[in-house]
């Protein structure tokens, strides 16, 4: 029997590409403690003592990042996925609408939008005589939605145009209505192909938060600049934001992974 | 489809009319009826302003803001600031009282209600290594010295002795600048140097060039109320602090070296007294 040909699969290196990253920077974050503990004058507590002493907080911080990407990643997939839709109306205002919102939001730099969102909201709003104070980090969730949802309308659209034409066409023949072939042929089919580069978003959105320090919201960065400051020891500077990238990495290296995990799964053999 | 549409956008204006921002109040009667104030300082400066490690924040200026807090009857609510937002959120009304280490000048005057008497005063001078045997300002000319972005005399400085200016967001980066050789000096408030010094690790920096521009440090209000209830209020206890030597014993509580500025207002509160 003819046996379909198939290439040799490269040797996987030892470790990934990524694992590399993860060790050099183990490795980095040892050497820069080193270092700093060499210019620690004497009586002052270790780098590595003075660190765990700021975990707490730091880690407080890192959970209001995280809770800003969850949310900022909800309501960008709730907002882009109707968006996307839309990029394919039969309706031309519809299409051209949600088209320039798309381009408008994707193109525009994550730091402006959020500057946007902190200037042009209101710090407390007034529901039917109680007054809701809308917090910092709230708003800096909103704006970083934005570049998600305008991000997630493309995929949507990439993840339909992708689905061959001939689908339709069939769909069509056994007459489904528009409606019926979107909801119930392409779009389930669509769900699969959008996990892995929405998955990508999500890990790009998390390292992007520390973006809300610049306008004052108390996450891991702006805490760690706020420790530094209080420590006033210099030689903490490069071991202290080493740790936090650390705490990134650690965070967002699982998901890169099982990113690749599910590309290599859903890949057309 | 279109109808749809159009549908939506109704509500969406009806939901955008109805959730509106609320009405300017008197912030003092805001503050009262919430039994809360909010007081905007900063969280980088020690020792003004800074994080302990439980993440509160303390310092000199969270300690007035608690007599504030504490005259008024209400609960403490501190909001972390740095210098380029802090008019703003005074402006909007996120804060009800800037105390943020904020030099008094004519320019901010029109932007927010600077209170009198003022409650501090710092002048700028230059950290630089002693091998840079800086003895006058002058000398600066040509030179590339580090400073923190927002600080309004990096400016003046820069044009009136031609220093190039390296600027850092941050203290403990500009500090490594420096350490690094990266500027022959450190163009800051005085105040923050005065601790530093005293420290092993800067045993080869000094501050040898006169302090110039000095000025006081000004707590504000909205700018339309500086003249109203909360203002007169925030200007009574301003004058209580100076006469009752309060300030001066934050600045020791501290370890803030004593300035000639809180001396020199304290014996006029006194004399206005007697």
């Amino acid at each position: 029997m003819l046996l379909p040909f198939r290439l040799a699969r490269p040797a996987e290196p030892v470790f990934s590409p990524t694992a590399r990253w993860g060790l050099m920077l183990i490795v980095l974050f040892a050497l820069s403690v080193g270092a700093a503990e060499a210019q620690t004058s004497a009586g002052q507590p270790g780098i590595l003592a003075t660190i765990w002493k700021w975990t707490p907080l730091l880690a407080q911080g890192f959970a209001l990042n995280i809770a800003i990407s969850f949310l900022a990643m909800a309501i960008g997939t709730a907002a882009g996925v109707p968006l996307g839709i839309c990029q394919i109306s039969l309706l031309p205002p519809l299409r051209g609408g949600s088209w320039f919102v798309t381009q408008f939001f994707r193109n525009s730099p994550w730091l402006v939008l959020l500057f946007y969102c902190m200037l042009l909201l209101p710090f407390e709003v007034n529901i039917a005589g109680h007054i809701v104070p809308i917090p910092g980090w709230i708003k800096s969730t909103v704006g970083l939605s934005l570049p998600v949802m305008a991000n997630m309308s493309e995929l949507v659209r990439g993840a339909i145009r992708s689905i061959p034409a001939g689908q339709w066409e069939a769909a069509d023949a056994l007459a489904f209505s528009r409606r019926q072939i979107l909801w119930m042929i392409i779009l389930p089919q669509c769900v699969k192909r959008m996990t892995p580069p929405w998955m990508n978003l999500y890990a790009i959105l998390t390292v992007a938060t520390p973006l809300c320090s610049v306008v004052g919201v108390s996450e891991a960065m702006t805490l760690t600049r706020d420790a530094l400051a209080s420590e006033a020891r210099n030689e903490l500077l490069v071991p202290m934001y080493l740790y936090l990238l650390a705490a990134f990495f650690v965070y967002c290296y699982p998901i890169a992974r099982a990113t690749q995990a599910l590309e290599k799964k859903f890949a057309v053999k | 489809m279109l109808k749809r549409l159009l549908g939506i956008g109704v509500f969406a204006l009806a939901a955008a009319a109805w959730v509106q921002a609320p009405a300017a109040a008197q912030t003092l009667d805001k503050i009262k009826q919430r039994g809360v104030i909010v007081v905007g300082t900063k969280a980088d400066y020690k020792p003004f302003g800074f994080r302990d490690p439980s993440g509160k924040i303390v310092g000199f200026e969270p300690d007035m803001a608690e007599d504030v807090a504490k005259k008024l009857g209400v609960k403490l609510e501190i909001e972390p600031v740095v210098s380029s937002n802090r008019m703003q959120f005074l402006q909007q009304g996120k804060i009800d009282l800037m105390i943020a280490t904020m030099n008094d000048k004519p320019d901010r005057r029109t932007v927010v209600g600077i209170i009198e008497p003022l409650y501090y005063a710092s002048g700028v001078n230059v950290l630089a290594a002693k091998k840079a045997g800086l003895k006058t300002w002058e000398q600066l000319k040509g030179k590339k010295v580090c400073g923190i972005q927002g600080a309004w005399y990096n400016k003046p400085v820069a044009e009136k002795y031609g220093a190039e200016f390296l600027n850092f967001v941050g203290q403990a980066e500009t500090e490594t600048a420096l350490l690094q050789g990266n500027c022959v000096g450190w163009v800051y408030d005085d105040t923050a140097f005065a601790e530093r010094l005293a420290d092993a690790k800067w045993k080869d920096f000094e501050m040898k060039l006169p302090t110039i521009m000095e000025e006081p440090w000004g707590l504000a209000v909205k700018l339309e109320e500086r003249e109203g209830p909360w203002g007169k209020f925030m200007t009574q206890l301003s004058q209580e602090w100076h006469k009752t030597g309060r300030l001066i014993e934050l600045e020791k509580k501290w370890k803030i070296p004593a300035s000639a500025f809180l001396k020199k207002m304290n014996e006029e509160a006194k004399k206005a007294k007697s």
